[in-house]
């Protein structure tokens, strides 16, 4: 107070006063469990709630909106999300998690229905905008609290595959014969859209292998989101049970197609009709013939298909894996009479002659469209000479993607990528990252080869391009 | 005092409690507030979507959240609905009925949910009482809720011996009670011969007041669904009526300058008991009412209120704790639950005498329920700056 305001209040004085204040915060379960899977896993988890819907960060064990209880109901959310709202903070206090000038930012996760608050940081304060993409960085010193995520900082650049194709004009096929002399030119044609397709699970990759793999149709629909999301125009499934067993049952595997249909109809679902170790030939085509997806694989010799260490050759499964020339025939027929295009998959050249042979009788419709499939213990091992070997022995007009198991993922799709044929990655044939880390998803996969075509300039295939190019039917 | 006159009657239709107990590392506040929420609307056989306003109530920052009935929305239900928060202190419980019954009575909603709640671990309750006091004189004063005044005064009136020994036996009765009740926070099983051991060994906080005769703190919750006449009557197989509720508070005479026994000031039972049984027309409280669930934070104040509330001449309430009458199966049976010297979540402690006494009436409270019909039931509330609530309930609609 200034000296004139005290005057006449000389004898008067104010007690300074402090009041201790301590407590303790039970976090309880489902507020404990998001902070540990933070700490820990460096995974922010939200809850789900089954009847509206909304997904809840940070959790809660009931849904605000109807009541229901939620608490079990985890889904794991994204690193990114956007500044729903914000604020400067401008004046320095100890309960304050920073020094001022700092900013609070409302969060709302990429699959979060609720934001949350975190600090933004990595930028100047003046370029914080509502909109702006984030990312969370975790924190290297735990604190069992919010600040395992240390702040978010702006989402570095990443430009949508389908930002870009909708800015370039779309493919057309040229009216020029495609000869075996063209390509043995070695000049394969770059200008054609590659064909990303994600291969989501396979048989026997589970859960306790990469959490990612799904097993549920939610999961297949939310997974075949992303990869389409990243680029991926097509998904090749083999359903599952809820406890991750490969299933023969139409219902699951209709369930399982229809999902992923929902979620995301312009992608294009590629049945398994291998299904899964002991099916009967009856098992593994009487589904295609029910659900009809546009495509399916067709397996092209009989061969050991077999689990066996690397690195000592110590074999763990031994299994013979059937298919007889009837049997690709009869499968075949079926596909075609039922408006299913086969994927014809090679393990190696001879299952490649086995499908030309069986060809012969007329039962493939043109274009043929073949997986060169790597690094199977029964198959070949990748090398860029057997893959031209097979590439020149495709007929005319045949397409050619390829798929490799392990570390012979990324050259055989970045050889079948420069030859001008297409790409399957995923975590069925892959679990891990180009460098070694477990791949968050069969999307992260799919960024990789987005990479690889962006590297050699060519163009990603719209679902429509790759209809196109397969000679599958417009939808 | 005048009658309140009611709009419409009022009936309580659903109850739910919390286990209570020291400390819930396994649920957060909203979390523990959710289960006697979903308890209650069980009881009922209702959902949220039938609740048409929300009574919150708990001791506002000994928790240290700010504005909690906003927090607990999670836990509540209380999501686009009316929602009030009340805090009376010690007997935010008793006022969240008050006012839900008020609520319901005067036509403005048909279904009212009051909630009360505490979750003593997290916060520093005593820290939060003494700083009441007047900072310039000394703050210590009063050590929280804790006061030995009444022990001295029935010490002084009665003798050492007699006094001890009647504070020793209802703390034994409350136990006995408490270990019948699931959800009682401290059941010790202990023995009437343990007595002379306890007055011995016990420490003593206050004067005379022993650890052993003061109430717990603990965590815990209780909700309890008030509904109008036509809609309980619809919902309900046994509503229990709320005849008539009162409260009487002396906030003027908290104060640290000490008192002139001369002019007690703790007698708000005293005068809020005469005006409620007057008003009703009970001349004979100890033989109306068949059940009575007390506010005892301390067996010294149980013991000496007992003759403010049912206007007891001489000794005869001493009497009443000696002979053992106030035990299920007594004369006048005194908190089948075990009290508040069991259980004392602050905020939920005195909506859990409205509860308690409520299931009593029903005649489904479980193990602790009181062999004989109960029709008439009497709650108390208790708050430290001299507050009393007192809530009647019927199981007829008859008076
Ligand atoms: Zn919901």
């Amino acid at each position: 107070m200034a000296a004139e305001q005290l005057k006449g209040l000389e004898e008067s004085y104010e007690v300074e006063g402090k009041m201790a204040l301590p407590y303790t915060y039970f976090a309880g379960r489902v507020g404990s469990k998001f902070i540990t899977t933070i700490r820990d896993q460096q995974k922010i988890m939200g809850v789900k709630c089954p009847a509206c819907n909304t997904v809840y960060l940070p959790p809660r064990q009931v849904c605000d909106k109807d009541f229901t209880d939620i608490r079990d109901n985890w889904v794991e959310l994204s690193n990114t999300g956007t500044v729903i709202n914000f604020t400067v903070v401008r004046y320095d206090d100890r309960h304050l998690p920073r020094k001022a000038p700092f900013v609070l930012a409302l969060i709302q996760l990429d699959g979060a229905g609720t934001p949350f608050m975190h600090i933004v940081e990595e930028c100047k304060i003046a370029d914080v905008k509502v909109g702006m993409k984030v990312e969370a960085v975790f924190a290297k010193e735990t604190t069992n609290t919010i600040l395992d995520i240390d702040h978010f900082k702006p989402e570095a650049e990443k430009i949508s595959i389908h930002a870009l194709n909708a800015a370039r004009k779309q493919w057309i096929p040229v009216e020029e014969p495609v000869t075996n002399e063209k390509r043995r030119g070695g000049k394969p044609d770059m200008a054609t859209p590659v064909i990303i397709t994600a291969a989501l699970t396979g048989a026997a990759t589970m859960k306790n292998q990469n959490p990612s793999v799904p097993y549920t149709p939610e999961e297949f629909a939310e997974e075949a989101w992303k990869c389409w999301q990243a680029g991926a125009a097509m998904v090749h499934v083999h359903a599952r049970e809820d406890g991750g067993m490969a299933t023969h049952d139409h219902g699951r595997i209709k369930a399982t197609h229809d999902a992923i249909k929902d979620k995301c109809p312009e992608l294009i679902v590629n049945l398994s009709s291998a299904v899964g170790m002991g099916k009967t030939a009856e098992q593994r085509i009487s589904q295609i013939v029910a659900i009809k997806p546009e495509m399916a694989s067709l397996n092209t010799n009989t061969m050991n298909f077999g689990i066996v260490e690397r690195r000592t050759g110590k074999i763990f499964i031994d299994y013979v894996f059937e298919n007889t020339f009837t049997m690709l025939q009869d499968f075949g027929r079926a596909m075609e009479e039922n408006g299913v295009k086969p994927e014809i998959e090679c393990y190696d050249m001879g299952g490649l002659d086995n499908t030309l042979l069986i060809a012969r009788q007329g039962i493939f419709s043109d274009p043929m469209n073949f997986n060169f499939v790597w690094g199977v213990a029964g198959g070949q091992a990748f090398r860029a000479e057997s893959f031209i070997a097979m590439m020149n022995a495709l007929p005319p007009r045949a397409n050619f993607t390829t798929c490799g198991v392990g570390t012979d993922e990324f050259p055989c799709i970045m050889q079948s990528c420069l030859l001008g044929g297409h790409m399957r990655v995923g975590l069925e044939d892959n679990i891990r990252m180009p460098d070694g880390k477990l791949a968050r998803g069969s999307y992260e996969l799919v960024e990789v080869a987005v990479q690889v075509a962006s590297a050699l300039g060519r163009p990603v295939a719209t679902a429509t391009e790759a209809r196109l190019i397969m000679g599958l039917k417009p939808r | 005092m005048a009658h309140h006159k009611k709009n419409r009657n009022v009936g309580i239709i659903g109850i739910g409690q919390t286990k209570h107990s020291s400390h819930r590392e396994d649920v957060n506040q909203p979390e523990l507030i959710h289960e006697a929420v979903r308890l209650a609307l069980q009881d009922a056989n209702l959902t949220m979507k039938d609740i048409d306003c929300v009574v919150h109530g708990n001791m506002e920052l000994f928790e240290m959240v700010h504005q909690p009935d906003l927090w607990h929305v999670l836990g509540t239900g209380a999501y686009g609905k009316d929602c009030i928060r009340i805090t009376t202190g010690g007997t935010v419980g008793a006022t969240l009925s008050c006012a839900s019954d008020n609520l319901a009575a005067s036509g403005m909603y048909d279904i009212v949910m009051a909630i009360g709640f505490e979750k003593l671990q997290e916060g520093h309750t005593t820290g939060g009482i003494t700083n009441m006091a007047d900072p310039l004189w000394f703050r210590k004063i009063q050590a929280g809720a804790l006061t030995g005044s009444s022990a001295y005064d029935v010490e002084r009136e009665f003798g050492l011996e007699r006094a001890n020994r009647a504070s020793l036996t209802y703390r034994i009765i409350m136990d006995k009670h408490a270990c019948l009740n699931p959800n009682a926070h401290r059941a010790f099983g202990l023995e009437f011969s343990q007595i002379d051991d306890l007055i011995r060994t016990s420490p003593k906080l206050v004067g005379e007041l022993k650890l052993i005769e003061m109430c717990s703190q603990s965590d815990g919750a209780c909700c309890v669904i008030f509904a109008c006449e036509q809609k309980a009557k619809e919902l309900a197989p046994t509503p229990v009526w709320i005849r008539d509720h009162i409260t009487v508070h002396r906030e003027e005479t908290f104060n640290i300058f000490g008192y002139d026994r001369t002019v007690p000031v703790i007698k708000t039972h005293k005068f809020a008991a005469e005006q409620l049984f007057r008003r009703n027309g009970i001349k004979d409280p100890i033989n109306y009412f068949d059940v009575f669930e007390m506010y005892d934070p301390a067996t010294w104040w149980a013991i000496d209120w007992l003759r403010d509330f049912f206007a007891l001449p001489g000794d005869e309430h001493l009497k009443l704790v000696e002979n053992k009458e106030i035990m299920i199966g007594g004369r006048m049976p005194i908190n089948p639950s075990g009290g508040v010297i069991g259980s004392n979540p602050i905020g939920a402690t005195a909506l859990i005498r409205v509860a308690e006494a409520a299931l009593q009436v029903r005649g489904n409270a479980g193990p602790h329920q009181i062999p004989t019909p109960v029709r008439h039931a009497l709650a108390s509330g208790f708050g430290g700056t001299m507050w009393t609530v007192m809530t009647m309930l019927e199981n007829e609609l008859n008076w």
